[in-house]
């Protein structure tokens, strides 16, 4: 990669004018991604690293530090402890059920077909529709439809189903994305190879379990990243569909989290139990993505 | 010899059959959010299944009064178009930049910028708010629109610096003995090559900003700013009652999608999975 200094040198009426001219010039093109982050995104961010150790409501003029207590109040709260729950309820079906959805519909689609692209359409439209639109769609349909007419009741409204329910409208909308990237990786996998194996006289599932997966295997390690950490953050279709209800049952951390800030009023609380949500996201997409590349090489 | 290619054909027509009526049902919301949409109270009622006899537009007018939909496209058109275009060329400026690695510094902000991108946006809610109700931002589409940009800056500075890496220096070695400016450079050469990369971003950054929540939930309440999926989430709270007039809601914000969806297929899965492969 060439220094920027030696291009200029290297040209014929190089002086250090130009080089610090050209140093200026770079900078003011980062300049404006720079300063809209700082303003929006650190600055919030480190002011937030402080309200967390106060006990601020928000609204007063004053606050008090409070050291650790918010931290250690955390760790004892009782009313985290369906939220988490929840959240990681969500987080398993989905990672689960959208990667085995998405790779069960590619699998079923590659083949030769002429439609086949059209179909892949079909299934990846959700994908542009609104958490928020989706999670309506599907409350109607539980309430109007599935009740009434399938005789399927009370799938949002019981306390015991909730999270199922949710999970469920995150599959249908998500199915169609992981279907596409897998598609990507499975049309990479070459064609000759699977004809030698057959040859040889490996069964579909041999063929699927020791040649095609170990190819898609980073298509996996990707999609269980981005579904673990959507799904920790899970809060449109929760604040859409139920509201955290019926009562608290469908309650996530990340909505749990905005109910404290704006609702009760507990600011510094509010904001300690968010920077804890982010550390474990953080930690759990870490190990979880060097997890699976690790297991990329075995398989 | 006969007999398996019979086999073959009935293996071939059985995946065809799954594939069509998984299909079916993986559609049929839809379907009961047509035809919902355009029936009395009486036919929900009598014949739920059935293709509306006659359409009942009368859902759709009290839906469109009631989100004050023109108003609230109108405000989605703004927002996302703001959106879209200060990406394109922030983002873009930025990432030549960093990308090129010229200073040390340019790598810290790298890293800075893309460890936002697993972020979650409750923890700098707060304090933003407080921020921009101090500047005045709140309830505007200024604030709505650069809370967007700066809180997608990692995702999309991410994106372009991955594909910067992959444009041969050599142009813009050339272009620079012949004593272009750093501008010129990024605007004559390095912008114009950036053409696929621009559509993605263009397409995920529009996505993006149509369909977000928790930003507008926080910063763009009143009426005046909401946009589609905010109007929504007020609607749906206030009408929940008559379900004819809830999916002719549904539908009418489904109307644009549709046309988006149809229009930029290409670009759509095109931008999605390579956000998906290099996030």
């Amino acid at each position: 990669m060439g220094h920027p200094a030696a291009i200029s040198r290297s040209g014929k009426e190089s002086n250090i004018n130009t080089i610090s001219k050209s140093r200026i010039e770079r900078f003011v093109l980062v300049l404006p991604a720079l300063g809209l982050f700082t303003f929006f995104v650190v600055v919030p961010f480190v002011q937030g690293v402080v309200y967390s150790f106060t006990n601020w409501d928000g609204v007063s003029r004053t606050y008090d530090f409070v050291g650790f207590r918010n931290y250690l109040l955390l760790f004892s709260d009782p009313e985290l402890l369906l939220p988490i729950k929840n959240t990681l309820i969500f987080t398993a079906i989905t990672v689960v059920g959208v990667n085995a959805l998405g790779l069960g519909i590619a699998l079923l689609l590659n083949f030769q077909f002429r439609a086949s692209s059209f179909f892949r359409s079909l299934f990846f439209f959700p994908i542009v529709m609104s958490l928020v639109m989706v999670s309506y769609i599907w409350s109607y349909l539980f309430s109007g439809f599935f009740a009434p007419v399938l005789g399927i009741t009370g799938v949002l409204s019981n306390p015991k189903t909730v999270m199922f329910g949710i999970a469920g409208i995150a599959l249908w909308r998500d199915a169609g994305f992981a279907m596409v990237t897998y598609h990507a990786a499975l049309v990479a996998v070459p064609g000759d190879l699977i004809a030698a194996v057959t040859i040889d006289g490996a069964s579909p599932f041999q063929k699927f379990r020791h040649v095609v997966f170990p190819l898609i295997a980073p298509a996996v390690t990707i999609n269980v990243t981005l579904w673990l950490g959507w799904g920790l953050r899970v809060f449109d279709y929760v604040a859409a569909a139920t509201r955290g209800g019926p009562g608290n049952a469908s309650m996530t951390v990340a909505f749990q989290v905005y109910k404290m800030t704006f609702v009760y009023n507990k600011v510094g609380y509010g904001q300690t139990a968010a920077i804890i949500m982010m550390i474990v996201i953080l930690v759990l997409a870490i190990t979880t993505t060097s997890l699976l590349k690790r297991r990329e090489v075995d398989l | 010899m006969r007999l398996v290619q019979r086999r073959w054909r009935w293996g071939r027509i059985g995946r065809i059959a799954t594939v069509v009526i998984v299909a079916v049902l993986f559609f049929s919301p839809l379907y009961v959010s047509f035809t919902y949409s355009f029936k009395s109270r009486q036919e929900v009622a009598f014949a739920p299944l059935a293709f509306p006899t006659r359409f009942h537009l009368e859902n759709y007018r009290v839906a469109i009064e009631q989100m004050k939909f023109l108003r609230t496209l109108f405000n989605s058109v703004i927002v996302t178009t703001g959106d879209v275009v200060l990406v394109l060329f922030v983002c873009s400026m930025a990432s030549y930049v960093i990308a090129r690695n010229f200073r040390r510094g340019y790598k810290l902000i790298y890293y800075l910028f893309i460890s936002s991108i697993f972020l979650p946006f409750q923890v700098i809610m707060f304090p933003l708010y407080k921020q921009l109700y101090v500047i005045g931002f709140v309830n505007t589409f200024y604030g709505l629109i650069l809370t967007l940009v700066a809180f997608g800056t990692g995702f999309f500075v991410f994106i372009y610096s991955g594909f910067v890496r992959t444009i041969p220096l050599e142009l813009e070695e050339s272009a620079q003995m012949d004593g272009c400016s750093v501008f010129r450079v990024y605007r004559q050469i390095i912008f114009p090559l950036m053409q696929p990369v621009n559509a993605s971003v263009m397409v995920l950054a529009a996505l993006g900003a149509w369909n977000e929540f928790i930003i507008p939930l926080i910063i763009a309440q009143r009426e005046s700013v909401r946009t589609l999926p905010l109007t929504q989430y007020f609607f749906f709270g206030r009408y929940t009652a008559e379900i004819g007039v809830a999916f002719a809601g549904i539908n009418l914000v489904m109307i644009p999608v549709i046309v988006f969806y149809l229009a930029m297929q290409k670009y759509i899965v095109r931008g999605v999975t390579a956000g998906a492969l290099k996030g």
